[in-house]
């Protein structure tokens, strides 16, 4: 059985009857192994669709888990349960909980690190006191407002005013959480948030892969949230003064936010700000400055110094990434996908209303970016088989259109394969507007390919 | 990836059932069991199907039964009915499996086990209308048909499901607005089964109930019991346990039934 990846979360979504005989065929070794080498940070089984099961039926996601924990330190646990099952497990596991509970998937992805929603209202209640708090804190954590109900009638009152909260947490366990630094994007900046003690264990904690991919896809501002760092020893110091180096040859930078150097060394900072990070006593000194954020590279890509040009390795992969992205959309949409025109030169997207964009980088022998233009109906049809009902939902439809160029990057991948090149691909990114797309590629030079199919234009950009 | 060509072009190439097998099933209609046997004798493969059905465990015979006359008359008119039914629908699976990793042993065991478990279903709700027994042979069509329209697309399909859970009925409805039990449902009537059989198993799909409760109630039963075999190691371990969605409300009011009927603890 293998998981489906999406914002960081892998799910595992087993169906029907659960039990000691089923277990080994759920997960076999190469699962286990597969598994393990997810890039996600939590890793999740869904009991949405299991009408039955019993401890021995989970014991195989348990081996599971521990095996994640023990060489990735993300969260692992159950989610999509009802009251019957939530209680089974705690009954079956209550001396060794040490898996997480979440009601629904989406209350997992309140507590994911790459969280994308923020600044929730969230009624929060379990019996165990422990519990409430340590629910509260990491929702506080990532950036919400967790309103704690104290007893089971005053959580009953509460949730009735259902208006008030954008999301109700009960019947959630938390075991051992994901130690990684979380993660968040505003704008076109990437916000860590890390605290406490930053030692050696920081580049455990720090997705790298993640950082990579974002500087590979043009971001090319990060900022620490170090409000709640107590200090950092030497290993932080080297960490963060590496990463910086490396920031540097994107012509990215790194800012530090809320940093206190009382307990840690005033020479470090001096070594920090050599490296090239540069210290803001509060988060708005940035994020409200719009000509900082210009000087930081945050609003335009325009001042990148090391524009890098097509070379001749990617122009001679170039039908490939043209045949993974016809291939996705014919598969998509079992018409006919058209070449029209090739040309080399900046992107050039004649008329910018209505149209909507997203990229996926990929890294590795070759290295690049690939950007769909679509207009936002011509998305719509495009992405019809994965969204399966008209909508409108604006988030819905870029949602989807990173699942689409999700599946480009992945063919690709195999496509590149055949002549053994080896990519990665980078998680990919939405534009709900051509000028934030422009903002990372405007004056990038690469090459654009007119597609249309059932004679809906759309536009491709390979550059890097 | 599957077009509307394809599932007719598919549909075009279902062929007529064998006319030893018409026969046979019109002389069970009519409960005509020796005579529906000796028209059977005659078709060497349905003989040995029937005799490697009846011999599994699952019916619990305890010395070998191979004449045919005998099979019929320890099955009785229906079971009769439904395991000729039962091998024709066999006459549609591929000679390599390649989508789901089974073989013709695999396949004819979960057909068995359906089978037999379609009878304790039915017995425990009273039911005896052999049309209604014939029902469950034709549910092992819908995995026939996703073989045989998906296998060549394999690729395509698992880059489509690393990036959404979707399970193959959804893809070909969104894409050619048909379902796989519209497929089934197409066979039946090319082989002439009686109009209830298509119609429960439309039910059992969970995403197309019917507007007869009596029908609703069977696809439910047919929707749980499919998944209690699809949740079998061997058919997880062929990748049959997602390639429909389980619809667990549609289920809900039967479960307890179901599962006290067929022992879960």
């Amino acid at each position: 059985m293998k998981a489906v990846v999406k914002n960081g979360i892998a799910v595992f979504s087993p169906q029907g009857f659960l039990d000691g005989n089923s277990q080994n065929a759920f997960m076999s070794t190469e699962d286990i192994e597969a598994a393990t080498n997810l890039k996600a940070d939590m890793i999740l089984v869904s009991l949405k669709k299991v009408v039955f099961f019993n401890r021995n039926g989970l014991d195989i996601f348990i081996k599971l888990f521990l095996k994640i924990r023990k060489k990735n330190h993300i969260t692992v646990g159950f989610c999509d349960y009802d009251s019957k099952k939530y209680d089974a497990i705690k009954r079956f596991f209550h001396d060794e909980l040490n898996f997480s509970l979440f009601k629904t998937l989406d209350i997992a992805y309140l507590f994911s690190s790459s969280f994308k929603n923020q600044n929730k209202n969230i009624l929060v209640y379990s019996s165990d006191k422990s519990q409430r708090s340590a629910i509260a804190i990491e929702l506080h954590d990532g950036g919400h407002n967790p309103i704690i109900a104290q007893s089971e009638q005053e959580f009953n009152e509460k949730k009735e005013k259902k208006e008030a909260y954008d999301y109700i947490v009960d019947s959630t366990f938390l075991g051992q959480m994901g130690q990684k630094v979380a993660t968040r994007v505003t704008g076109n900046a990437i916000i860590y948030t890390i605290s406490s003690f930053l030692d050696v264990e920081i580049s455990d904690k720090f997705n790298i892969e993640y950082h990579n991919n974002s500087l590979n896809v043009g971001f090319r501002l990060f900022i620490f949230d170090a409000y709640k760092v107590i200090s950092m020893n030497v290993h932080a110091l080297n960490f963060f003064s590496k990463l910086a180096s490396s920031a540097a040859e994107y012509n990215a930078n790194i800012c530090f936010v809320g940093m206190k150097f009382d307990k840690t060394p005033e020479i470090f900072r001096e070594t920090m700000e050599d490296a090239g990070i540069l210290f803001y006593a509060q988060m708005d000194d940035i994020l409200q400055n719009k000509e900082l954020l210009k000087e930081l590279g945050a609003s335009s890509a325009s001042n990148v110094k090391n524009k890098r040009a097509l070379n001749k390795a990617t122009v001679l992969e170039l039908p490939k990434f043209i045949d993974a992205t016809v291939i996705t959309l014919e598969m998509m949409t079992n018409a006919k996908a058209v070449k029209e025109a090739v040309n080399v030169h900046n992107l050039i997207i004649e008329d910018k209303k209505g149209k909507i964009a997203s990229s996926i980088g990929y890294y590795g022998d070759i290295d690049g970016m690939v950007i769909l233009v679509f207009p936002q109906g011509i998305a719509k049809k495009a992405c019809e088989l994965l969204i399966g009902e008209n909508t409108d939902d604006m988030e819905l439809i870029l949602d989807t259109l990173a699942e689409l160029v999700n599946i480009v990057g992945g063919k690709i991948k195999t496509l590149l394969a055949d002549e053994l090149i080896n990519v990665n691909i980078t998680l990919p990114r939405t534009y709900q507007d051509v000028d934030s797309l422009l903002e990372v590629v405007e004056n990038r030079k690469g090459v654009q390919v007119d597609l249309s199919f059932n004679d809906d234009k759309f536009l491709f950009f390979l550059t890097r | 990836m599957i077009t509307k060509d394809k599932i007719d072009s598919f549909i075009e190439k279902i062929p007529p059932a064998p006319k030893a097998l018409n026969e046979t099933i019109s002389l069970l209609n009519i409960g005509e069991l020796t005579k529906a046997a000796k028209v059977a004798e005659s078709d060497l493969a349905l003989k040995s199907y029937l005799k490697s059905v009846v011999n599994k465990p699952i019916y619990g015979f305890r010395n070998e039964v191979s004449d045919i006359s005998q099979i019929f008359g320890i099955l009785g008119v229906s079971l009769s009915q439904q395991t000729v039914y039962n091998y024709m629908i066999t006459l549609l699976s591929p000679k390599k499996w390649v989508l789901f990793k089974l073989n013709a042993k695999t396949f004819h065991e979960f057909q068995a086990n359906l089978s037999k478990k379609w009878e304790i279903i039915l017995k425990h709700l009273n039911i005896d209308d052999k049309n209604i027994y014939a029902a469950i042979s034709l549910l092992p069509a819908s995995i026939i048909v996703t073989e045989a329209l998906f296998a060549e697309k394999i690729d395509d399909v698992n880059l489509l499901r690393s990036a959404k859970a979707l399970d193959f009925n959804t893809i070909l409805i969104r894409l050619c607005e048909v379902s796989l039990f519209d497929i089934c449902e197409k066979i039946a009537k090319k082989w002439e089964m009686d109009e209830n059989i298509a119609q429960i198993v439309q039910a059992s799909s969970g995403v197309k109930p019917s507007n007869s409760e009596k029908i609703n109630t069977l696809g439910k039963w047919m929707h749980l019991l499919l998944f209690y075999e699809l949740s079998k190691p061997e058919l997880v371990e062929a990748g049959l346990n997602d390639f429909l969605d389980f619809q667990i409300e549609y289920i809900s009011d039967i479960y307890d039934e179901f599962a006290s009927l067929m022992g879960v603890e």
